[in-house]
């Protein structure tokens, strides 16, 4: 039996971390844990609910916005405070910017390394590689001039002796199976990600006033001046250049990242039997379309054990079942509380011991639906929305499953999604799907505002005595829910249930396990000094765990140590 | 020449906003020239990159783990930052400053000047109060920015 512990060190506790213990070349055992205390909900008791967005967009340096979001539809839902039309979209957009912007720099920047050898790039032939390319897509980048100079950059790094960006991969591992001409353009669209995210971002900086941190949310609505002919207001000019933005992004997704996922998927079609774990899926109705937020744009609801014909529907944040479902259970985590209690009653008061395997180990709580773990993120909104019957997410996994099936030769099926590799091409096809509605969101803003409606705010006002509210919002990483509780129009308790916590989420009080716990059994090491196919299922996920911190260290101690026993 | 003036960390997070609050003070106690961006990215990690491109020359302002008593500060160069390898990753928020010049060193548009004020922190703990020391090293990491600026332009 062999332990792996992969443990990033700093200075500082932080980050998360990953135990696996290996018999007969498989995971018979996990645990995740975070090992910084975030405790910072705490900052927000006794302030002014108004002012309380400023603070949590701070949780987290990459997911800014959605805490913004959650924040105010918190404490709107706690006032029961409908927001007019234009606020709804213009928040819709950030939202979608964000989203299309955050997964092109999860596939790319984070984890195409676990699949992707760079090494190999230097065997390819770029002629091969452009028309295979271009076999995928019409996307016009992919020329086997653009594939040489490519080929030519990796080659540079190389002679140099430091592979720069790459120097962490696992590169020549028994595990990496693309050809070298996929090799080659997955790095070149890596380095076209890098310029065609920043479009994205570009868009929430228009909206927002400003990235990261966004200026432009109130409680009631949104603070962006609506004069179509001002200069210094959302005006036409403004709403074109926005789109001209989208477009781009939008030729990227659907010509690029949804064709490369597929591609990958389809040479290791081994990743769609590993990493499965738990398969009740949790996602929330988002994009409202109205002002009570009642009507949205995609579905909410619960699967239970994977079974797409038992969804239950939440209908919006006012579904009492909802309301009534979620809890944190602390029986392994480091807090005083133990049990399971209910968001609104929640406790944050440390209770540190060392890493028990048995008993406490993680500063992460374990969030509960009806008493059951669920995962979250892309694949869990997919699966509601295919659930569901939506039509868009229906069209771009059937169009995926499609693809993948061509280029593996074999049938690929929903029920495969259940995955590793389910979870990115999840995340591909929600990001088409984001990036058709980024089209539709902004045509609905631009009429709404073309027909001469300009409002944008609704005042709150708090009443006497104690009111509670739950925002929440469908985020990339997957389902977060801000709780607020109210009195006298100061907060007395704050709870925010961040989808890194449903899926890093360690055993509750009945010893159930969390889903990167679950996912990670059964998974084959080939290499226990290098055990690359625990981070291909821990990534898959799209971790954002050590949001609290940021310190750079000079002697370079902030790297993952593997340590295996 | 286009310069950028950042400063990073968590303002929530004890002695980690020290990089926020020099920019606070910057912004409230010096004039800079035309086309100088000055801005608290909190905690971009693996966003970072988007806020270098197109950028000659950037001062980063982050609290720095060195062996020093808290408020000291500390000057980088540009190669002393590259010279951190990339670790392994396992979540968006490990890649750092290193991490964000490397990749845009291989995609060829990477600032040319960068230099980065490290203020030693003494506490990380939750808590939008800075220490004594490092409220203390704030205005004279302000100085040790304009004078950084000086030798870029």
């Amino acid at each position: 039996m062999t332990k792996i512990t992969i443990d990033p060190i700093t200075r500082i506790e932080g980050h998360l971390r990953i135990d696996v213990e290996v018999d007969g070349g498989k995971v018979q055992k996990a645990w995740a844990s975070s090992t910084m205390w975030r405790g910072i909900e705490r900052i927000l008791l006794g302030r002014d609910p108004r002012e309380a967005w400023l603070f949590t967009q701070r949780f987290c340096g990459v997911c800014t916005t959605v805490h913004a979001l959650a924040s105010v539809r918190a404490v709107e839902d706690a006032l029961n405070l409908p927001i007019p039309k234009n606020a709804q979209y213009i928040r819709n957009l950030i939202l979608i910017a964000h989203a299309l912007h955050d997964h092109i720099v999860h596939f790319y920047q984070l984890s195409a390394l676990d699949w992707v050898d760079v090494t190999q790039v230097l065997k390819a032939d770029p002629k091969k590689a452009s028309s295979i390319a271009e076999s995928l897509s019409d996307w016009p980048n992919n020329s086997a001039k653009e594939m040489a100079a490519v080929k030519t950059r990796v080659k540079g790094l190389v002679d140099s002796g430091q592979l720069g960006p790459f120097a962490h991969g696992y590169w020549g591992h028994p595990a990496m199976k693309l050809p070298p001409e996929v090799n080659l353009i997955a790095v070149a669209h890596y380095l076209q990600a890098l310029e065609y995210q920043r479009y994205a971002n570009q868009v929430v900086a228009m909206l927002g006033g400003k990235t990261p941190h966004i200026q432009n949310v109130a409680v009631g609505g949104v603070s962006n001046a609506i004069n179509i002919e001002s200069e210094a207001a959302l005006n036409v000019d403004r709403l074109y250049a926005m789109k001209s933005l989208f477009d781009k992004v939008v030729g990227f997704v659907q010509n690029v990242y949804v064709p490369d996922v597929c591609a990958v998927a389809g040479f290791y079609p081994d990743w769609f039997g590993y990493g499965s774990g738990v398969t009740n899926y949790l996602s929330v109705p988002d994009l409202p379309l109205d002002e009570k937020s009642t009507e949205f744009e995609l579905p909410g609801g619960f699967i239970p054990h994977g079974d797409l014909s038992k969804l239950r529907p939440i209908t919006g944040q006012k579904d009492e079942a909802w309301r009534k479902a979620v809890t944190e259970d602390s029986e392994h985590a480091w807090y005083k509380s133990g049990g399971a209690l209910h968001p609104w009653k929640g406790e944050t008061e440390p209770n540190f011991t060392d890493w028990q395997a048995d008993g406490k180990y993680s500063w992460v709580k374990a969030p509960r639906y009806e008493g059951e773990p669920a995962q979250v993120g892309p694949l869990a909104n997919v699966l509601v929305g295919y659930a569901s019957g939506n039509p868009l997410m229906k069209k771009w996994t059937d169009a995926a499953l499609a693809k993948i099936s061509a280029i593996a030769g074999v049938t690929a099926t929903p029920a495969m999604l259940h995955s590793t590799l389910g979870r990115h091409g999840a995340r591909a096809v929600r990001t088409a799907v984001l990036s058709e509605l980024a089209t539709k969101h902004w045509q609905l803003l631009t009429d709404n505002v073309l027909k001469g409606d300009t409002a944008i705010f609704n005042p709150p006002t708090f009443p006497k005595g104690e009111i509670e509210g739950v925002g929440f919002h469908e985020a990339p990483r997957g389902t977060l829910s801000h709780w607020v509780v109210v009195d006298d129009g100061v907060i007395k308790n704050y709870q925010a249930v961040v989808p890194t916590t449903w899926n890093a989420s360690p055993r509750d009080s009945k010893n159930t396990l969390g889903p990167y716990e679950a996912s990670l059994l059964g998974t084959p090491i080939a290499d226990a000094q290098h055990p690359l196919e625990v981070l291909r299922t821990i990534h898959s996920f799209d971790p954002c765990m050590a949001c609290a911190v940021h310190m750079f260290d000079p002697a370079g101690n902030n790297v993952a140590r593997v340590k295996v026993l | 020449m286009t310069t950028a003036i950042y400063g990073i960390g968590n303002i929530l997070m004890g002695d980690d906003g020290a990089g926020p609050a020099v920019i606070r003070h910057l912004s409230a106690h010096y004039t800079l020239g035309d086309g100088a961006v000055l801005e608290d990215l909190g905690t971009p990690s693996l966003d970072l990159p988007s806020y270098l491109i197109g950028y000659d020359k950037v001062v980063f302002i982050d609290a720095v783990a060195a062996d020093a008593p808290p408020g000291t500060i500390r000057v980088y160069s540009r190669d002393e930052i590259t010279a951190v390898a990339p670790g392994i990753r396992i979540s968006p928020h490990e890649p750092s400053i290193n991490d964000a010049l490397i990749i845009l060193d291989f995609a060829g548009n990477a600032p040319r000047d960068v230099v980065l004020v490290g203020i030693v922190p003494e506490t990380l703990d939750g808590g939008i109060a800075l220490s004594q020391a490092v409220a203390d090293a704030v205005p004279r990491a302000a100085e040790v920015v304009m004078r950084e600026l000086q030798f870029l332009m």
